[in-house]
């Protein structure tokens, strides 16, 4: 039976770069997944590490630190994840939502963080292509893109050079443990493993291979769509433009009605659009929970459509070539869950990224390395650990 | 190769020698293949490349996925602009 120092289970973007951080310490890894390399969600996703979609504090912090380290790996990878640093622009529709932006940004601001209001005109001069009834908006400086999954591909790729072993196709089936309830061996349909650490990082499906253990991870799949643009002459966005109200859509407990049609409403959509490398603009967004139906809605592309042509009009005469869907990882409380699971000695989490997998990729895998080699981590990441959700139970 | 590559994937441009290789070098399923080349991202949506793809696949012996579709189909089955989609009155 082969052996492990740690394995790793799920190939997405939280799972490859895990793989890859505990490589490059120097310990024997292997990465196990049950489709192929970025099957799931990192290939149904949007494809930006962003600071300016987080709340401020810790999630702000990790953000920030996580694009320095992307930074970082996009000099060293010899596999190119096409990586650009090219700011993100909010838009604020109304003079309502430019007050709740500035008391936001002011927030950041006395962080240290480089964003800054804009006004109408700076609006239109930054996108020509928008409406030109809109009330101003956010520069975020340090936020940034990627091919969410050629950057899977090379953590995978970089991992291999370091001795990483990969079993996709392989299936989980069940987790032994020891007599002292240890982590034992993880055993897929197409051999059995021998580990005395695991890592989930299953995301949606992390619940599942939590239950081989008799865990219950709270994360819930939360329905995303997007919709894809031909490739046009037209630069309407020139790195990401979502409106303020995406905040709104994200976060439950942000007190702010958008005057929006009863489509737009029912699905909530929010517009945010990026330009790929490809020349292709990804437009979205939306939040729902579907369990794990990830089939194109037709009235999901109706209100994507609607909310993007109001604000970048020019979109009207562009096509939309394609349609798809993705499920995120969705936590109550909008924070990963990075840690040790107390009961199962051995036994890891990373997941409940939402739709910050992407983002947080690198400093996840920096974190998981740091508390397997039980170095102290960058951050006091308290806040993460599995245990918070134990304490809600007790409390409620 | 011939001095005239084949293009399998018009949409995107994406030669049979860049496919061949692709599954040669990662041994990949007709999804990866698709997500490493982007044959088959155009705007057809690989309804004209996708036999092609799946049978290099198959020949050269890639990975295989049981009881799937290889590669999904997508909406819309033609394209359609944002105005007609989002319900323009113009």
């Amino acid at each position: 039976m082969k052996s492990y120092d740690v394995i790793v289970i799920g190939a997405g973007v939280i799972g490859s770069s895990v793989a890859y951080h505990l490589a490059k310490k120097g310990l024997e890894v292997a990465l196990i997944e049950k489709g192929g390399i970025a099957s799931g969600t990192s290939s149904r996703c949007d494809a930006v590490a962003l600071i300016c979609d987080k709340k401020p504090g810790i999630d702000t912090e990790i953000g920030f630190a996580s694009i320095q380290l992307f930074k970082q790996l996009a000099k060293e990878f010899s596999v190119d994840f096409e990586f650009a640093s090219r700011g993100s622009l909010y838009v604020c529709e109304t003079e309502q939502e430019l007050d709740i932006a500035k008391g936001y940004v002011s927030e950041q601001a006395k962080d240290g963080y480089d964003m800054r209001m804009v006004d109408r005109h700076e609006l239109q001069q930054i996108e020509p292509y928008l409406a030109d009834d809109l009330a101003g908006g956010i520069w975020t400086e340090v936020d940034s893109s990627m091919n969410p999954y050629k950057l899977c591909y090379a953590f995978v790729e970089e991992g291999r050079k370091l001795g990483l072993d990969v079993y996709d196709y392989h299936s989980v089936q069940n987790i032994t443990l020891d007599v002292q309830g240890k982590v034992e061996s993880v055993v897929t349909d197409r051999g059995t493993f021998k580990t005395k650490r695991i890592v989930n990082c299953a995301g949606v499906w992390s619940p599942k291979i939590a239950e081989m253990v008799g865990v219950h991870i709270p994360i819930k799949p939360r329905k995303g769509m997007v919709l894809i643009s031909e490739k046009t002459p037209f630069k309407v966005a020139s790195q990401k433009v979502h409106e303020f109200g995406y905040m709104l859509s994200k976060f439950e407990d942000i007190q702010y009605k958008r005057n929006v049609s009863e489509l737009v409403e029912k699905h909530n959509v929010a517009f945010t659009i990026e330009p790929t490398d490809a020349n292709n603009f990804l437009v979205g967004g939306h939040r729902a929970f579907k369990g794990y139906n990830i089939s194109s809605e037709i009235e999901v592309m109706h209100a994507i459509a609607e909310r993007a042509i109001r604000f970048l009009p020019k979109l009207k005469d562009i096509n939309c070539i394609r349609a798809y869907a993705g499920v995120r990882p969705w936590v109550e409380d909008h924070l990963p869950i990075v840690s040790e699971v107390e009961e199962v000695p051995g036994f890891f989490i990373a997941s409940g990224h939402e739709g910050d997998g992407i983002s947080m990729a690198p400093i996840t895998g920096r974190m998981v390395t740091q508390l397997i080699a039980g170095e102290p981590t960058d951050f006091n990441i308290d806040k993460l650990n599995f245990s918070r959700y134990k304490k809600a139970d007790a409390v409620s | 190769m011939s001095e005239k590559p084949t293009i399998v994937c018009r949409c995107e441009e994406i030669t049979m020698e860049e496919i061949q290789e692709t599954i040669e070098q990662f041994h990949c399923s007709s999804r990866e293949v698709k997500l490493r080349t982007r044959a088959g991202m155009g705007s057809c949506g690989g309804r004209t490349c996708r036999s092609v793809i799946d049978r290099l696949v198959e020949e050269l012996g890639g990975a295989t996925v049981s009881n799937e579709v290889p590669l999904s189909y997508r909406p819309p089955v033609r394209p359609v602009s944002f105005g007609v989609l989002g319900g323009a009155k113009e």
